[in-house]
């Protein structure tokens, strides 16, 4: 990956801490010149932090949940605990009861929790949700733009759920969500799970919406295969999506990127052996 | 801004509220940016303290009157 694409996904890690800490990502943007691994690291250890915190109430509460039927515990989650402190109990419950209570919760609050809960700690209960509950909790966060919390969770999905959630996508969201994906390592076998129309249809939606930079660090994630199938045809790009395309490798400097593309649009070849002769 | 003394001080006092865990990446950092993230992790923790004290007196008011004994019994 590039160093101007290691800036785009350093931007992308400052909003998640930002979020953590209930502040304005900008407040934090002297955290930009961080390496994004140190950034990984340091997120890392405040997620430990927060979900340490008042670790031995968080537990009595999930242990007194035992008690209750998982629909009054669902009403106890929203009315009186929040998104917030629901994220944190999420991993201590049992995750058959979780999933139970889970089921009971309409959909825009499990969205907002889904924002405020580490995948990594309720990674379990994330495994057991029900496709169609995974389907209509992305549905809403594709709604409010959260391309960033869909990101995070894909990683933690069995198939049958991932292949939900990216039915519920439109070719933009999931364009956005996997430049932003946690787990990178899984962008090969999540984008497998797509049809071959939809692949192809996946760089015309580049085209469309000026999403190229998502688009070439999408064919730099994925196995020689899978870029094959994504770029199956000759794309007879126009003149227009040629510059941007040109203006985006320039910039992010995305060369091996962008080959497969150019092995298919012979304007695009010329344009860039002309930009990179100069 | 601080000198390196206080900036290393300020390092340290993060580190400590990270449980001893903090990217060596992070000395780029200066004094008043350290502070800064510190502060932002220990209000983080205040805040949390705090709702969660306020959800559970919240949360026994939808509980059935017989279940609130044992309830209380656990959480203490």
């Amino acid at each position: 990956m590039s160093t101007a694409t290691d800036a785009l996904q350093t931007r992308a890690e400052i909003l998640k801490l930002a979020r953590m800490l209930e502040r304005d990502p900008a407040e934090l943007a002297y955290l930009e010149p961080v390496s994004l691994a140190d950034l990984c690291a340091l997120r890392d250890h405040v997620t430990d932090v927060l979900f340490n915190a008042n670790s031995s109430t968080l537990n009595r509460l999930a242990t007194a949940s035992k008690l209750l039927p998982a629909g009054l515990t669902a009403t106890i989650s929203e009315r009186a605990f929040g998104p917030l402190l629901s994220a944190r109990m999420a991993g201590r419950l049992e995750p058959e009861a979780a999933v139970s209570v889970a089921s009971k919760l309409p959909t825009p609050f499990l969205a907002d929790l889904a924002v405020e809960l580490h995948p990594r700690r309720a990674s379990a209960v994330i495994s057991l949700i029900a496709p169609a509950q995974i389907a209509a909790i992305t549905g809403e966060l594709a709604r409010r733009g959260e391309h960033v919390t869909m990101g995070r969770f894909v990683g933690h999905m069995g198939d049958p759920a991932m292949a939900a959630a990216l039915g519920a996508m439109d070719n933009t969201t999931l364009l956005r969500v996997a430049f932003v994906l946690e787990d990178k390592d899984r962008l090969d076998h999540m984008i497998g799970l797509l049809q071959q129309p939809r692949l192809t249809s996946l760089v015309a939606t580049a085209g469309q919406e000026g999403l190229w930079l998502e688009a070439l660090d999408l064919l730099g994630h994925v196995s020689p295969e899978r870029r094959r199938q994504l770029v199956a045809n000759p794309l007879a790009l126009d003149q227009a999506a040629v510059e941007a395309i040109v203006a985006t490798v320039v910039k992010h400097e995305l060369w091996p990127e962008v080959q497969v593309l150019a092995e298919h649009d012979a304007a695009l070849r010329n344009r860039l052996a002309s930009v990179h002769g100069t | 801004m601080g000198g390196a003394k206080p900036a290393e001080e300020a390092f340290e006092t993060l580190r400590a509220q990270l449980g001893g865990e903090l990217p060596e990446g992070l000395r780029k950092l200066d004094r008043e940016q350290l502070v800064h993230l510190d502060a932002a992790v220990r209000e983080a923790r205040h805040r949390q303290a705090q709702a969660l004290a306020a959800a559970g007196d919240r949360a026994l008011s939808h509980v059935p009157r017989l279940l609130r004994g044992p309830i209380r019994r656990i959480t203490g």
